[in-house]
């Protein structure tokens, strides 16, 4: 029996103690330490499992009146993934030289953010654990101290902060029209107000920043500058996009969830999650920075997953579900390769790294396998979660839409995996030889300056990290509905007809991405670099949250 | 509880006034402030909530009836020092901001990060 707080308070203490020791010393007992995490973690979602939900009381205060943790089964899980993912990130962190004592501890903070963002059950305590990763992950992004890493934090802090007031101004108005603030007590209270109309004002303002932090379409403008941060490590990067996003994504529907009975705006988040997919992918296509096509394809990623979630059918609600887990595992996978890719090229442009698979094949491997599981491909965990939602939305001009989204991200990772392959002449390159005439013809310049055998350093650690996240990705597909089962006590009927029938349209879609690519992509780069280069202000980022909290607003009116 | 009590309009004027200060400034530091504006609104918000003029501080006198909300104004001593806090790493940033790009306009900074 571990108590919840334990969970919550365990790595910031340590990361705050060991500050005083050595790197070393430091490194190690972390290393130690996240691993009872995560098994402290996997002991508690077990016990949920088994058990049912429960909240624990800090402080020994009665319901309602203190401060509370819930762990029910979506927050354990969210937990346990966090805390495995960052035993990953730790360990991939084992030979880089930027991680000193003040990077661990403010990375150790952050998950003690996280997790208690997915355990808080009050509203208030919501916001200012918002306001403290805020904090932290402006820190963070601006580690390594880039030229434009100062406007990158600037922009992201006044962003938030933005947001968050929108936030505090609606917990501000639940306040008074509920007079709780408790998870537990809300939906009682929410359910005894008189005037339902009123809660529209709290609704909309909450669900603007939430929204803004799970980065959907008018919104997300902040994140590709946050999460491909040239001065962010890619171990933040990975840690941004695979779990932080999530946290706007989980809010988004503890938030749907508890306004539920009142207000019903699932049409309105599915059209929005729609274009947020759809101008994830086609920014993704602008970019020549890999770090820049990764972080876009956050966006559009999240996008798929609300599409999921506001789907209103259960398939689609539990894939969408899955999908939170598995792009953590492949977004991050990705996120890392690319920082051992750009250290190792010493560039972030993808016109000019050739040849990932030859100089090494360790992070080549993972790199494809992050690919494939992105990608959707069978056997690989994306093709499980998409599967299920496109089956949620199954004979619907709806199901249009998600093909088109997934044809989007086939099109983007036909121009990111174009770093991978061997250099043209090499002795496998006639296997590849169909990749680079019909994908990437365009970029097959070598990289001048370096040879390839110029090997600066020993990558084995990051290697295997990467390997072992690909293996998951793997499991999740070939053991899709098992692991379903397990995690969110869901049984699934993956049926093998469709699951082949989703095999050719795969195939077909990437086939059409890889013609769509070098036919209509490579010929429009003058355009695709004047996209590239338009760049957004404060001042637009905060009137595209003004438009979408009226819009919001203006749709509740108009549907109740 | 039900009802909006009095001041509320006084903070949804404040809100505003902070929201057209983000839209319409081009300064960092005029945009800092206007976010502070938008979160006094919110803490003007909560304080006036459940608020009846003849309420007692909620100090430990003994006496249950006619004692103000004592939460709001716990939360929002929580979120007066947040506020200090996150404004005190933005003018931290803003100082290197001005001392990188020359500037504390934000379209010129974009201008000169694409060049």
């Amino acid at each position: 029996m571990i108590p919840l707080y334990v969970l919550v308070f365990v790595p910031v203490v340590l990361g705050a103690l060991g500050y005083f020791v050595p790197r070393r010393i430091f490194y190690w007992s972390l290393l130690v330490v996240q691993t009872a995490q995560t098994a402290a973690a996997a002991e508690v979602f077990l016990r949920v499992r088994s058990s049912g939900p429960f909240t624990e009381h800090l402080g020994r205060w009665p319901v309602a009146i203190g401060i509370a943790l819930q762990a029910d089964i979506l927050s354990t899980v969210m937990v346990l993934l966090s805390a495995a993912l960052f035993l990953a990130y730790l360990l991939y962190n084992a030979q880089d030289h930027y991680t000193d004592n003040m990077f661990l501890f403010l990375f150790m903070f952050a998950q003690t953010v996280i997790v208690a963002l997915f355990l808080s059950n009050d509203v208030f305590n919501l916001y200012v654990l918002l306001e403290l990763s805020m904090i932290i992950v402006t820190v963070l992004i601006m580690y390594k101290k880039g030229y434009q890493s100062f406007y990158d934090g600037m922009l992201f802090i006044m962003m938030n902060s933005f947001g968050m007031t929108f936030m505090l101004f609606g917990i501000g108005f639940l306040y008074r029209i509920t007079g709780v603030l408790d998870f537990t007590a809300l939906p009682g209270a929410i359910a005894a107000v008189a005037d339902r109309r009123l809660l529209a004002v709290p609704y909309t303002l909450i669900m603007t920043s939430v929204a803004m932090k799970a980065a959907l379409f008018p919104l997300f403008s902040w994140l590709p500058r946050a999460h491909g941060a040239p001065s962010a490590p890619s171990v933040v990067s990975a840690m941004l996009s695979g779990i932080v996003v999530k946290v706007g994504v989980f809010l988004l529907l503890r938030f749907r969830e508890l306004f539920f009975p009142v207000f019903q705006a699932d049409h309105f988040f599915f059209v929005i999650a729609f274009l947020t997919a759809t101008a994830g992918f086609l920014l993704a296509l602008c970019q020549n920075d890999i770090k820049l096509i990764l972080a876009y394809h956050t966006i559009s990623q999240v996008g798929l997953i609300v599409m999921g979630l506001t789907a209103g059918n259960d398939y689609a609600y539990w894939g969408g579900v899955y999908h939170i887990v598995n792009h953590a595992f492949f977004k991050g996978l990705l996120f890392l390769t690319a920082g051992v890719i750009i250290e190792e090229y010493g560039t972030r442009d993808y016109t000019q790294i050739r040849g990932v698979f030859r100089r090494m094949p360790l992070i080549g491997a993972a790199s494809v396998m992050g690919v494939l599981g992105i990608t959707g491909a069978p056997f690989f965990n994306g093709s499980i979660s998409k599967y299920l939602i496109q089956q949620g939305l199954a004979g619907d001009f709806r199901e249009a839409a998600l093909l088109l989204v997934n044809l989007g991200t086939i099109v983007s990772f036909v121009k990111y995996s174009s770093i991978l392959p061997f250099h043209q002449g090499g002795r496998l390159s006639r296997l590849v030889g169909l990749w680079q005439t019909i994908g990437i013809k365009a970029a097959t310049r070598e990289v001048a300056g370096r040879k390839s055998e110029q090997l600066s350093q020993n990558r084995t650690v990051e290697g295997v990290v990467s390997l072992a996240l690909g293996g998951i990705c793997l499991a999740g597909g070939i053991a899709g509905a098992a692991f379903i089962s397990v995690l969110f006590r869901v049984d699934l009927n993956v049926d093998g007809a469709f699951f082949l029938s989703k095999t050719l349209i795969f195939l077909i879609t990437f086939a059409t991405g890889i013609l769509i690519y070098r036919f209509l992509i490579v010929p429009a780069k003058p355009l695709l670099v004047r996209v590239q280069s338009t760049a957004f202000t404060f001042n637009d980022i905060a009137l595209g949250v003004t438009v979408f909290c009226t819009t919001l607003g203006l749709y509740l009116v108009m549907t109740s | 509880m039900g009802a909006l009590v009095p001041g509320w309009p006084v903070a949804v004027a404040l809100f505003s006034i902070g929201l057209f200060g983000c839209l319409t400034q081009r300064n960092i530091a005029k945009t800092i402030i206007s976010v502070n504006i938008m979160g006094l609104g919110a803490i003007i918000l909560f304080i006036s909530a459940n608020h009846l003029p003849d309420n007692a501080p909620p100090l430990a006198s003994g006496a249950a009836a006619g004692i103000a909300d004592p939460l709001p104004q716990a939360l929002m001593i929580t979120a007066i020092v947040i506020g200090i806090s996150v404004t005190a790493v933005q003018l931290a940033l803003l100082i290197r901001v001005v001392r990188r790009y020359g500037t504390a306009d934000w379209s010129l900074i974009v201008k000169r990060l694409q060049r």
